[in-house]
């Protein structure tokens, strides 16, 4: 085996496809947006160079700062409780003397499953301010605040981040129980014989050595807040107004709404811009040496 | 043996990747057969059209029919293969004009007109065939609906200009002890007070669609500017009627008016709190009187917008709140059979156009229908074919700048939600006109 991996001929073999189809349905499209950023086009013409006129345009677009805003609230709504909530989830469930874990593992994970359009309709009951769950409940508690969740301009973007926080919170679980799972026991075992407790333990040892774990985690829930698009669209079509709007919203309005493709793409080009840079500085902060066990 | 092993490896990959080149090819090929075979003429006498049109419910599935039945009399030659349009926005039918497959004939409202006319995507019709009979055949006032704002044909219309009104629950207005006809604000927001008194919702949005709030405020622009948002290009700041519409509109949401979830209220829920008596009033176009009369009967009727007072409320009572704008068939430039595909077209739009005035009693519609009516309208309609339509004084116009439109749209939809003032309004629609308008 060690034959053919030295044999550059046979892993280039091997990795063509995968890179051809990559570069077809990856690379071509980013690159075409990024040419395309600079036209005036409305997708089916030829369109007009203009330059840097579109992204002139765009930071003076008081909609790029609402997305912003949206999209940062949004992930770290995500990072929060997929990231905060998952990491105890699994530390709880890891934990061999806890009986029904196959139950709980199972449970946790049957949101993401789900259908998006099914997950929003259920939030969409629950959030509605007349007949909605949280709000009744409230009444029933005898707490007397009510919200009208989804059309607050203030509320209504944690509402809808709650929302895929909620869905996607058992896929984040299952890498960060991987995560907790990968690590030797010994080292466990060693810190209780050192007098450690059980929480102390996990807070010096297994949070410690999952680094790669939480970067990877990191990296899909602030990119997945930053790109956020479904929820909102189908639990406020970005309103009231624009108010619930990302820059994927950005994208989706100016493509299909009003026919501007160029300046569109000059929206994806900044969105594809700040998920390279995010990504890049989550990578720069969990720089460290490699972890051997 | 691992020099062999490696080698038949290798072999095998070639030969899975040749596979699957050759069969993108046969796929390909197969394609090829299949376009050819699209037009069959020659071949069997009959010409085959592509048509891509709505057609998933009652309102878009028996005009369809309908007209289909009357061209198989007519064009015995003429068969029309339908691809079921998708409601979503003209994406697929731009996508089929990017991509140089548009069908021979589809449905257009002016947005795509304007694009495509502007990709040479859209057959232009001004001196085809149909295009003088159809122009004499108009109702009048129907010419905005064929005629764009560039003084060119693109489409062949059957719809008229449609109009927003008011429906309200007779039964409820009793209950109430409110006065039907709603004439004037101060009327309006005395209502609202008496049914939020009973526990009734004064008015039924379904405002998680946006043009509907932008409907509402057309409303009761009309009752001070006829001309609607046309008045609106080249300005940079909103005139006094638009600031005024936008005040009312604020008073009538403190007021009380509109649901908390307004905004996230779709079309069947806003309906159904109307019809299940919930509601007390509800907006939509002339088209919901069938919808409304099926479930309320003689317990619903419709009413004229409200004005500031009794003399404006009569003075601009038959402003209607609708405009025209071009739209109906068009036809692909690339149409293999463009001549048919034009008189298919012009002959499908009216008698979608005869279907909804002989099989409904519906009588906005774009031509004139030289056949009697075969159904009683309701009496809703009737109303409104004996009282109103003789005595439309005028419609709105439209402004060609789609980012005004869409300005309306989102800032209607804000001003829906508590918080959100007239101010922030007129703040918000005079910075999008001065950045179309600079």
């Amino acid at each position: 085996m060690r034959k053919y991996y030295r044999n550059k001929w046979a892993i280039m073999l091997f990795a063509l496809p995968a890179l051809l189809l990559y570069t077809l349905i990856v690379i071509y499209p980013v690159l075409q947006s990024m040419y395309r950023s600079f036209f005036d086009w409305d997708g089916l013409g030829e369109g007009t160079f203009n330059g840097l006129d579109n992204y002139i345009r765009l930071f003076n677009d008081p909609l790029l700062m609402t997305s912003l805003k949206n999209g940062a609230l949004f992930a770290l709504v995500l990072v929060v409780f997929q990231l905060g909530l998952g990491t105890i989830m699994a530390l709880v469930i890891a934990d061999p003397r806890l009986r029904g874990r196959k139950v709980l593992k199972t449970g946790y994970f049957i949101p993401v499953v789900l259908s998006v359009t099914v997950v929003c309709q259920l939030w969409i009951a629950i959030y509605d301010p007349t007949n909605g769950l949280i709000n009744k409940l409230f009444q029933v508690l005898g707490i007397p605040y009510q919200q009208n969740w989804l059309s607050s301009p203030t509320v209504s973007i944690i509402a809808i981040a709650f929302v895929n926080a909620w869905q996607y919170m058992g896929y984040q679980f299952s890498l960060l129980y991987a995560g907790v799972k990968s690590i030797p026991e010994q080292y466990m075992e060693a810190a209780t014989i050192d007098g450690c407790t059980k929480w102390g333990a996990h807070r010096r040892i297994t949070i410690p050595m999952m680094v790669e774990t939480y970067k990877f985690c990191l990296i899909i829930a602030v990119t997945s807040g930053i790109s956020a698009f479904v929820q909102m669209l189908i639990m406020t079509n970005g309103g009231p107004g624009t108010t619930n709007y990302t820059l994927t919203f950005m994208i989706y309005r100016y493509a299909f709404g009003e026919f501007e493709y160029g300046y569109a793409c000059a929206v994806a080009v900044v969105l594809v811009a700040i998920s390279l840079l995010v990504t890049a500085i989550i990578n720069r902060v969990f720089r460290q040496e490699k972890v051997t066990h | 043996m691992k020099g062999k092993g490696f080698k038949a490896l290798m072999l095998a990959t070639v030969l899975l990747l040749s596979t699957s080149l050759a069969a993108c090819g046969s796929a390909g090929n197969t394609g090829s057969t299949t376009k050819d075979g699209d037009t069959p003429a020659g071949q069997n006498d009959k010409i085959k059209l592509k048509i891509y049109a709505a057609y998933f419910d009652d309102d878009t599935k028996k005009p369809y029919d309908y007209a289909v039945e009357e061209l198989k009399k007519e064009m015995p030659n003429v068969e029309l293969d339908l691809e079921p349009s998708m409601q979503d926005d003209g994406q697929k039918l731009r996508t089929y004009a990017a991509s140089g497959n548009l069908p021979d004939i589809f449905p257009t409202d002016y947005r795509t007109i304007k694009a495509f006319a502007q990709s040479k995507n859209i057959e232009m019709l001004d001196n085809a065939a149909p295009t003088a009979a159809f122009k004499n055949d108009l109702n009048p006032g129907n010419e905005t609906n064929m005629i764009a704002p560039d003084g060119h044909i693109y489409s062949y219309p059957f719809a008229g200009i449609e109009f927003q009104i008011l429906y309200y629950n007779k039964k409820l207005f009793e209950e109430a002890g409110v006065k039907a006809p709603i004439k004037t604000y101060d009327e309006w927001k005395d209502a609202i007070q008496k049914f939020k008194a009973k526990g009734i919702l004064p008015l039924s949005i379904f405002s998680k669609e946006k043009w509907i709030g932008n409907a509402f405020y057309k409303g009761l622009l009309t009752r001070e500017e006829p001309n609607g948002y046309s008045v609106l290009d080249k300005a940079t700041e909103l005139p006094e009627a638009f600031k005024l519409a936008a005040q009312q509109f604020n008073d009538l949401k403190d007021a009380g008016l509109f649901d908390a979830n307004a905004t996230n209220t779709n079309y069947d829920q806003a309906s159904s709190l109307f019809y299940t008596g919930k509601a007390a009033m509800f907006l939509n176009g002339q088209w919901e009187i069938y919808s409304s009369d099926k479930n309320l009967g003689d317990d619903v009727d419709w009413m004229y917008w409200p004005a500031k007072d009794e003399a404006t409320y009569e003075a601009t009572k038959f402003n209607m709140n609708g405009m025209g704008q071009p739209g109906g068939f068009s036809v692909s430039p690339t149409s293999k059979n463009k001549e048919t595909a034009i008189e298919v077209a012009a002959f499908l739009a009216r008698k979608y156009a005869e279907y909804k005035y002989t099989q409904l009693g519906n009588p906005i519609v774009a031509v004139k229908i030289d056949k009697p009516v075969a159904v009683t309208p309701p009496k809703m309609m009737q109303r409104l074919i004996d009282e109103t339509l003789p005595n439309i004084k005028s419609f709105m116009k439209m402004t060609e700048e789609i980012k005004i439109n869409s300005a309306f749209e989102d800032n209607t939809q804000n001003l829906i939600v508590k918080g959100f003032t007239d101010k922030n309004f007129v703040d918000n629609m005079e910075r999008v006109m001065k950045e179309v308008n600079k």
